[in-house]
């Protein structure tokens, strides 16, 4: 009789244990989000980073005076002083996307058409900056919605320049959507 | 008598023939290849249109790329690289858009004909004094398939195909 109980007894505390950590799990992970507000996770490298593929998802971040892009174990590393240009830009892109995205396409009945509509929206990151022996790199980041700017801003507080000012984009920015209200 | 009308016949064959043949030459003669061991790409630019500049250093980028894959040159060099001026046999690849339209995924999948981007990029490429020494019209297509920055890509093969018939 007594085994059952403590049976019962180990059984309420594991689940006393997993509710506890389901609900520390979130607030752990939102505090290292906020402990690097300059981080964003999510990140494409469309193209242009040395050594990299094309269209690579992984962290884009600013610190130390570079801008860092996190794929795995590889690390690019660009010094922000180097980067001559930063340009926000919005698109779209295909919310299933690769292979499968494509295959799709030929489903029966314009399924895969019908599938090919779910767009999201995307901020686009163009950077231009310079290798030690002077040769003009080029680098296209996609970002979720709205954080493009962000980044531009935390590139430039890294020592990165531009020509467009980051006030001067949100003020673009802000302008058609007025227009549509 | 009839094998000399045979052998005459064939004679008039085989001299239409050796005619058509030096006619052919001349003109396929070859235009003098561009001799280069190196050359340097420099930045595209849009003096006539609006080009987004994610298009702009995509079309760069992919130029690089594809002419590095080409292994045609000893050394790629970028725009502003400075060991390029002590290159010998140094060809610059000029790049100016003078045509853009920015298409849709989207409408290209759900229609397939209608949202294709095209880019129209005149290439020119010079010497180190300037003398062109070849110079193309190039068009960038995206169609059926693939984001609009695929159009960057397929303008770099096609540039790259230029480069492999013209460099030698």
């Amino acid at each position: 009789m007594k085994m059952p109980r403590a049976f019962l007894a180990l059984c309420a505390a594991a689940v006393i244990l997993i509710g506890v950590a389901s609900f520390s799990a979130p607030c752990l992970a939102q505090d290292a989000s906020a402990a690097n507000p300059m981080s964003f996770a999510e990140t494409k490298q469309v193209l242009g980073l040395e050594g990299l593929k094309h269209n690579v998802m992984g962290t884009l971040a600013a610190e130390n005076g570079s801008l860092v892009f996190t794929k795995g174990k590889k690390k690019v590393v660009v010094p922000a002083a180097s980067i001559t240009e930063v340009m926000t830009g919005k698109d779209t892109e295909r919310t299933i996307g690769g292979t499968v995205g494509t295959l799709t396409m030929f489903a029966p009945y314009g399924g895969g058409r019908f599938l090919s509509l779910f767009r999201t929206k995307i901020d686009t990151l163009s950077l231009e900056y310079s290798d030690p022996s002077g040769g003009v790199h080029g680098v296209v980041f996609a970002l979720s919605e709205g954080n493009a700017l962000g980044a531009k801003k935390a590139l430039l507080n890294q020592g990165a320049k531009t020509s467009v000012p980051p006030e001067a984009e949100a003020d673009a920015q802000a302008k058609p959507k007025e227009k549509k209200q | 008598m009839k094998w000399t009308g045979y052998l005459s016949a064939l004679l008039a064959v085989a001299l239409v023939f050796v005619f058509a043949g030096s006619a052919a030459t001349t003109q396929d003669k070859p235009q003098a290849k561009i001799q280069a061991s190196a050359i340097q790409i420099l930045m595209v630019t849009s003096d006539e249109v609006k080009l987004p500049i994610a298009f702009q250093l995509a079309l760069y980028e992919n130029l690089i790329e594809q002419v590095q894959k080409a292994n045609k040159f000893s050394h790629v060099y970028r725009d502003g690289d400075t060991a390029a001026a002590s290159a010998p046999d140094l060809v610059i690849l000029h790049s100016n858009v003078y045509g853009f339209k920015q298409g849709s995924e989207g409408k290209r999948q759900v229609t397939t004909v209608a949202g294709a981007t095209q880019i129209k990029v005149h290439c020119d490429f010079t010497d180190k004094a300037g003398k062109s020494e070849l110079a193309q019209d190039v068009t960038g297509n995206v169609r059926f398939i693939g984001g609009n920055l695929r159009a960057t890509f397929d303008f770099a093969k096609k540039v790259t195909q230029i480069i492999v018939t013209n460099v030698q």
